[in-house]
């Protein structure tokens, strides 16, 4: 009987699939034992107690090696060991960079839910950054320690083309959170470069691109970090801000090595300002700038939320509603397997109507939005290269500078510096 | 003189707009890891992907879509749901014809179920999970005319746990989700 | 010389890495294109296998294939993953030789290099970046302009697109149904319908007999009420007299205009007279009664029948159906529903119709909504219910006068429109929320035919006004038309042409993008029904019962006309191979009597 019972409970619970038990649970008369199976399951506890320990403890040691010793040997080896453990055997996945989409998607979404490695995986390194600068950038993150090992000779771009290109991330981070928050896709994991090559094996596209950024980066420092990145992007502001930042060496000669080894081109020369056009002019440039700045915000608005619409056709429920409408259209014998299962699961066009009207409302105000932030961060742009500053020295960018330490090598004075404080230990 | 303090007060002011900035992203981060930590799910942190059987249209998709090369959803036996059929519409293609072995009879494309002779009239079915392939054509046939018991699912110890599943992306029923640390496999012979 | 080694050592491992990836990319399309386990020879084999059993050689021949097939898949994944590992191995080789062979060399510039002008570098990077601006503002416009509706109105090229995307979905389907499908039921392999599950449990020893048709009709004038059908190998000849083409007959128990709906099965019309209002279900391949339903104990009911004309009645609203529940309403304004076994879920009455004629709006459904257009002279409105249970959606408050019209949807950019015409303004509503889109007035008498439409356009006519035409995107009005113009029988529109059949026996011919009447037909009959087209092809009932049959395009030319036999007023339903005619006095189903017999 209390087989019959079960059998009638597990037909209630899953009315969806096509049938439960045709037939009887057979008796065995050989004494016929139902063999155990045991399904193995990493311990993810574990896992996360050392990613999260790796983490910090990389961090750390980037951070002591990179402010404290400005020394570069031991980031090396932190980049080495990131590839290895983060990359190739982790195999990437939750990484800090796409953790911005699931972190996104939680501030909006009140039903959504995530793991703590995750928000950890997000909020550290900001933290950390904010401490010391884009210690993890340096070698903690195995996209960075990657493409910063194959790198062998560092072919400048042209300054103007490499300020430009610096909008992409800015402008992928706004489009990734705006899929995220939609649930429409998490772009920045479906686009990764690397992943492919540290599963060794995935999609071909992406495998073949990802191949390509590293051998752009055999001869130019970091392009993913500096022109794809849209994690960078957040550290950047932060790293602007941070309480202890790499420093130049004190004594500096201006010798210009380390601006010419500098891979991501954070150390700008020193420029004394040779006045070419009057002030009056510069002010009025940057005044216009200012007074375009809502303008443009507004114009973004409005031209991206026009793209809502077609927009929204990358979500799944949209695709849905679209064979939906052919469907009742014209409809047709065989019906696409999306909405077979659609229909069969008890869902009503109506249903889907409604839903699709909502998702447009979304994509129009999330497209406004983006558009919003888009004509914001070129307007941004624009007002800070109308910005003249002088320089009696070398500086650092603190935004560009990935706490990488190459400088220290090629600087003649901080060998001087350092040399002696060795000798002491 | 004057001109010294003045370039004095424009680096102090210079070091205090940094400290704002500092005290203000500072602030920002924080907030946003308070919200975050609000949304955590600590005790049920989904976390595996798994395929929701009862959802599962068998349209093999696992088998294609995933990003390895072999898929990480393999075929599961649910032993305690079997009902030890001669006839297996698991094992056997429809319209068979003579219950043998023999490669033309066979639903699955690598051979990857064992079938054993138990007593008459039962027969045990075994996945060889190396041979799987994930493209659930027992499943369908199982669940078409049997009971059900040969379904997919996600191996935990082949799953890379992606941020986003592909299989996710393209499975036309919505199946495949996450589920806690505790029930890290939905399986059927345990509901 | 430990620098000539590295340096050889870095060009034989960059060779070998170039060459090997170029092999593996090549191994991987292969495999790709070719994946063993997924090839058609095995399948085809197979199900030859299946129709000539005991072909022992056939067999063998199987067997060998799909061992070579399974074995040639393993080696290919093997053999990648081998590939992939030596080709990692490789790049470390040569990461770490030319790492080392460089180590030694600092980039040292060679000569000073003035440092680059600030100042410079900032005006030229303005200048891109205003550039940039200017691409994405552009890009923006661009792909605004390519996805905008305006474009897609084109009706040929959404036709185009359409049936484009259409026939993946659709191929892809039959590809999996065939990878599996040897029985009827793989038909639809992955609905967990209750049917299938019959079909699926019983599959062992029996075949279903009959394969349902999923094309529906299921209101009046077909889905949507758009008066086009997708319904294949419809007959062109039949004969009530001789019984050419007939597969059965019946006769109907109280009288009605309304028109037959088919879903599945399941036919559905509605018959009144003074003392009972009824709905029937007949049996598609039989004709058999299936059951009968009496709106009876309705509150707010009223116990004496409104007065209606005779050529109007009691019944003259079509019923609806969206395959879970049907719904009927007669002139007394009552209003009741069926699943699709006979069992009346829910019944109201929406107030009696102040109509000097009787209400004959039709039924229309939308997804779960039930539309009731209900403009009588005491307040005109516009109802959505919910079908499965009766609860009021939403409501809108209309301002034209008395009509007895027929809302449609019209999709428009993809998008659902509630069209309604009344006197004197066609009406485009959101069905969703009854949000109003777009209104034209033009219209102007007793406004009786329906509303159509096709690529965008909207057109809707009365006698004595004119044909209006609309874009439904912006809900202007195209053009207007007033050669011939229908009283009863609502038009009909494909991308190029609106079809409409007057009540004096013309049937005209219009551009559909211009106004221009492209061709009529003077016919010396009188035309209530309306047309209906299907595998381009005009089918229309004159009154006294002859079938014109005209081809659908530029030619608007007759391919067959005939006495049917009956006097014929309701427009007939359509499905697979199927036409189910309602005529004064009886139903009766047109199929092709090979089939039949």
């Amino acid at each position: 009987m209390r087989k019959y019972s079960s059998a009638l409970i597990l037909l209630f619970c899953s009315f969806l699939s096509h049938a439960q038990n045709r037939f009887p649970k057979p008796d065995f008369e050989s004494g016929y034992q139902y063999p155990t199976f045991r399904y193995p399951v990493p311990d993810e506890t574990v896992w996360m107690v050392a990613d999260l320990a790796l983490l910090v403890l990389l961090m750390g040691i980037v951070a002591w090696s990179v402010i404290r010793k400005r020394r570069r040997a031991p980031v090396v080896l932190v980049s080495v060991f990131s590839v290895g453990y983060f990359g190739f055997f982790r195999t990437g996945c939750v990484c800090s960079i796409g953790a911005i989409q699931n972190v996104a998607l939680a501030l909006v979404d009140t039903s959504y839910t995530m793991p703590l490695v995750v928000v950890l995986f997000f909020i550290l390194p900001i933290l950390f950054t904010l401490m010391f600068g884009r210690v993890f950038c340096a070698g903690v993150c195995p996209l960075g320690a990657l493409q910063e090992l194959v790198n062998v000779k560092h072919y400048r771009l042209s300054k103007p083309l490499t300020l430009v290109l610096g909008l992409i991330p800015w402008i992928y981070l706004i489009f990734a959170i705006g899929f995220a928050v939609t649930r429409t896709g998490f772009i920045i994991c479906r686009f990764d470069p690397f992943i492919g090559i540290f599963r060794l094996g995935g999609d071909l596209g992406m495998i073949v691109f990802g191949g390509l950024l590293l051998i752009t980066s055999v001869f130019t420092g970091r392009p993913f970090c500096r022109f794809l990145c849209p994690y960078g992007a957040i550290l950047s502001l932060f790293s602007r801000v941070s309480v202890w930042k790499m420093r130049l060496t004190p004594s500096c000669i201006n010798c210009e090595l380390c601006h010419n080894a500098c891979p991501v081109d954070a150390i700008r020369p020193p420029y004394g300002n040779k006045v070419k056009e009057s002030r009056v002019q510069g002010v009025k440039r940057i005044l216009t700038y200012l007074i375009f700045l809502p303008a443009m915000a507004v114009g973004g608005a409005f031209l991206l939320s026009m793209t809502g619409d077609s927009v929204s056709r990358a979500h799944k429920d949209m695709q849905l509603y679209d064979m939906a409408v052919q469907n009742e259209a014209l409809p047709q014998n065989v019906l696409p397997l999306e909405l077979e299962v659609f229909y069969g699961q008890g869902g009503t066009f109506e249903d889907l109507s409604l839903r699709s009207e909502t998702l447009r409302a979304d994509f129009g105000r999330y497209a406004a939005i983006a558009g919003s932030l888009v004509g914001l961060v070129v307007g941004l742009t624009l007002i800070s290269l109308s910005l003249k500053r002088t320089r009696a020295t070398y500086e650092i960018d603190d935004a560009a500078c990935v706490n990488c330490g190459k400088c220290f090598n090629y600087c003649p004075q901080n060998r001087i510096n350092v040399k002696p404080e060795n000798k002491k230990q | 003189m004057k001109q010294e303090q003045e370039k004095n007060n424009l680096i102090s002011r210079k070091k205090f707009l940094r400290m704002c900035g500092t005290v203000a992203a500072g602030t920002a981060a924080v907030a946003v890891s308070g919200v975050a930590f609000r949304r955590l799910a600590l005790r049920d942190a989904s976390c595996f992907w798994q395929i929701d059987p009862h959802k599962c249209t068998f349209c093999g998709r696992c088998e294609t879509h995933c990003v390895l090369p072999i898929s990480a959803v393999k075929c599961i036996h649910a032993n305690r749901v079997c009902g030890y059929c001669d006839l297996c519409g698991g094992y056997y293609r429809n319209n068979v014809k003579e219950l043998n072995t023999a490669a033309e009879n066979l639903a699955c494309p690598t051979g990857a179920i064992r079938r054993e002779y138990v007593e008459d009239p039962y027969f045990e079915y075994t996945i060889d999970e190396s041979l799987c392939n994930g493209c659930g054509k027992c499943a369908k046939g199982c669940n078409s005319f049997g009971n059900g018991s040969l379904y997919l699912q996600v191996k935990q110890e082949l799953c890379k746990g992606c941020n986003a599943c592909q299989i996710a992306d393209v499975c036309p029923s919505g199946a495949i989700g996450r589920v806690a640390y505790a029930t890290a496999y939905r399986l059927k012979d345990e509901e | 010389m430990k620098k000539t080694i590295l340096r050889n050592l870095t060009i034989v491992s960059a060779i070998f890495i170039v060459t090997f990836s170029i092999m593996l990319i090549t191994n991987y399309f292969q495999v790709r294109s070719f994946n063993p386990l997924q090839t058609g020879v095995i399948e085809t084999l197979r199900q030859i296998n299946e129709e000539h059993a005991n072909n022992t050689e056939l067999q063998e021949q199987i067997r060998q294939l799909d061992l070579l097939a399974r074995r040639a898949y393993f080696v290919s994944m093997d053999h990648l993953m081998t590939g992939v590992y030596i080709l990692v191995g490789m790049l470390l080789v040569f990461i770490v030789s030319l790492r080392l062979y460089f180590a030694g060399e600092q980039q040292i510039p060679g000569k000073q290099v003035p440092p680059a002008d600030d100042w410079a570098v900032k005006t030229y990077a303005r200048g891109y970046v205003h550039w940039v601006a200017g691409g994405l503002v552009t890009a923006t416009l661009v792909f605004v302009f390519f996805s905008s509706p305006y474009l897609k109105t084109k009706p040929p090229q959404q036709a185009e697109t359409l049936a484009e995307t259409e026939a993946l979905p659709s191929e892809e389907a039959g590809r999996e149904s065939s990878d599996y499908g040897e029985l009827p039921s793989a038909d639809a392999p992955s609905v967990p319908s209750p049917a299938d599950e019959q079909e699926a449990a019983g599959a062992e020893e029996t075949l279903p007999a009959v394969e349902v048709s999923k094309v529906t009709h299921n209101g009046f004038r077909g889905n949507n009420s758009n008066a086009i059908s997708s319904a294949r190998n419809v007959p062109v000849q039949w004969d009530l007299n001789t019984k050419e083409n007939i597969a059965w007959t019946t006769d109907i128990p109280r009288q009605g205009y309304n028109s037959p709906v088919i879903n599945g099965s399941r036919v559905f019309i509605t018959g009144a007279d003074e003392q009972t209002r009824e709905l029937y279900c007949y049996d598609l391949y039989t004709g058999k009664q299936l059951w009968t339903l009496t709106a009876e104990g309705i509150s707010g009911s009223p116990s004496q029948m409104p007065k209606t004309s005779t050529d109007t009645g009691l019944a003259a609203s079509t019923v609806t159906t969206n395959g879970k529940q049907v719904c009927a309403i007669f002139a007394s304004g009552d209003l009741i529903c069926a699943d699709m076994d006979g069992k009346r879920l829910w019944a109201k009455n929406l107030g009696v119709p102040d109509n000097h004629y009787g209400y004959a709006s039709s039924l229309l459904v939308f997804g779960n909504l039930l539309i009731v257009q209900y403009d009588n002279h005491n307040s005109p409105r516009l109802m959505a219910l919910d079908m499965a249970t009766g609860t009021e959606r939403w409501n809108k408050a209309r301002t034209d006068k008395i009509t007895w019209s027929s809302p449609i949807i019209a999709y428009v950019n993809n998008q659902p429109q509630l069209v309604l015409m009344g006197n004197p303004g066609i009406t485009a509503y959101n069905p969703n929320n009854g949000e109003q889109y777009w209104r034209v007035e033009g219209l102007s008498g007793e406004v009786a035919s329906s509303p159509c439409s096709a690529g965008g356009l909207v057109f809707g006519a009365s006698e004595y006004a004119a044909l209006i035409a609309v874009d439904a995107t912006t809900g202007r009005t195209l053009w207007q038309a007033n050669d011939f113009l229908p009283e009863v029988s609502s038009p009909v529109a494909t991308a190029e042409h609106v079809y409409l059949a007057t009540s004096y026996g013309v049937l005209a011919c219009y551009d559909a993008k211009t106004g221009e009447l492209k061709s009529s037909h003077e016919l010396n009959t009188e035309f209530y029904s309306s047309p209906v087209i299907t595998e381009g092809k005009l089918y229309v009932f004159s009154n006294s019962g002859r079938m014109y049959i005209y081809s659908a395009n530029s030619d608007f030319r007759l391919l067959h006309s005939f006495e049917t036999g009956q006097a014929t007023f309701a427009t007939p339903a359509f499905t697979d191979g199927k036409i189910v005619v309602r005529t004064q006095t009886s139903l009766y189903c047109v199929t092709h009597s090979s089939v039949n017999s």
